[in-house]
């Protein structure tokens, strides 16, 4: 009954839903709205003033960099919370319960895991450094660290794994992202700017631009270790946890 | 007909529907988070779409390449905070629901109301549930 009613009230949200879309701009079209006002300025003007080729990367690190700051605040205190509500997790009672995946893997999945996970790491260190030039960016690069954590934490378990980015090195860098972020800002003020500038008016103008293209760069660094290290330390107090009821049930 | 052209907008406002369904009818509040997620990510789909230009090519400049043709950048840039966010959240929603998991010995919503009301709870630290 209250599934029903529920799927009523889908079915007419729904219908509304797909009676706007039938009356929006058509999609693609050079003319709508959304491809009209601010974009062709954006578009023009972001490889000069942000002297990065990629233009996300420009709107995300320098047009709006306080936002982006705020987002990393946002990450760093998600893990804030998991770490309070589920607190670090602790190896010797890991060691204790499990140490190793109580996933069952063929010697094929773990060779081709061990060969696999530095390449992807390689490959997220690209992701991190292009990220002005390329598709990319600190925090792709990030997730991408993050996710092959996943798969070495699934295969071989949290011992091994945490054994791998121990506690020692990932408590510094999970704030790396935040730190970062503010340092460049605080330079900026040195420099002679706003809070957050990357042009510094201080420096000679033949340095801006490569001036401008190492702070974007430092700054994507900073985000994709402060992510990798906040991914990976949310994916192991979650899987202490996780050990802990297998074991207690 | 311009339901048709739009189809990109009309999939991601039903997958919306489908996340919302998923939140509202499922009890067991993993498969709401999963709901959840369905719909942040219908969110992301339709917002990129809207950025999307017909024959449009990535706004990277490498190459000298024509500005007047590229995709709109502001909604990859808006999403990608978007998605940062949307992690965050569900990892925060995880590990309450680890913990009432702890506390409960369950995930169904119903069994939970009903644990509230006063009823005995077993589960793995019943005995130290308040």
């Amino acid at each position: 009954m209250k599934n029903l009613l529920a799927l009523l009230f889908i079915i007419a949200l729904a219908a509304l839903l797909l009676y706007v879309a039938a009356n929006m701009p058509p999609m693609g079209d050079p003319d709508n709205p959304t491809a009209t006002h601010v974009i062709p300025r954006y578009l023009e003007g972001a490889e000069k003033e942000t002297h990065t080729e990629n233009v996300i990367t420009g709107i995300i690190l320098n047009y709006r960099g306080y936002d982006t700051m705020g987002e990393v605040t946002v990450i760093f205190s998600a893990l804030a919370a998991v770490l309070a509500v589920l607190g670090r997790e602790r190896r010797g009672r890991i060691h204790a319960y499990v140490d190793r995946s109580t996933v069952p893997s063929s010697v094929i999945v773990r060779t081709m895991v061990r060969f696999l996970v530095p390449l992807i790491v390689l490959f997220s260190v690209y992701t991190i450094l292009h990220g002005e030039i390329s598709p990319g960016g600190g925090f792709q690069g990030g997730a991408i660290i993050g996710g092959s954590m996943i798969v070495f934490t699934t295969i071989f378990g949290l011992y091994e794994s945490s054994r791998r980015i121990p506690q020692k090195v990932r408590f510094p860098l999970e704030g790396s992202a935040v730190v970062t972020f503010f340092l460049v800002g605080v330079l900026g003020m040195v420099g002679g700017g706003n809070f957050l500038t990357y042009a510094w008016p201080r420096v000679a103008a033949g340095l801006q631009p490569a001036l401008v293209t190492w702070l974007t760069v430092l700054v994507e660094i900073g985000i994709g270790l402060g992510g990798a290290m906040v991914l990976t330390s949310i994916l192991f107090c979650m899987i202490r946890e996780e050990e802990e009821i297998a074991v207690v049930a | 007909m311009r339901l048709l052209h739009n189809y990109h907008y009309a999939a991601a406002m039903l997958l919306f529907c489908i996340g919302l369904y998923t939140v509202i009818a499922r009890r067991n509040i993993i498969k709401k988070l999963i709901g959840l997620n369905i719909m942040e990510t219908s969110v992301f789909f339709f917002y990129i779409s809207l950025g999307y230009l017909d024959g449009g090519i990535a706004p990277i400049r490498t190459g000298g390449a024509d500005p007047a043709r590229m995709v709109n950048p502001i909604p990859q840039a808006l999403i990608l905070t978007g998605i940062v966010v949307a992690v965050s959240v569900t990892a925060l929603a995880l590990s309450l629901v680890i913990l009432l998991y702890r506390q409960y010995g369950t995930l169904d919503v119903d069994r939970l109301y009903r644990d509230e009301d006063g009823g005995t709870h077993g589960g793995p630290s019943g005995e130290d549930a308040p």
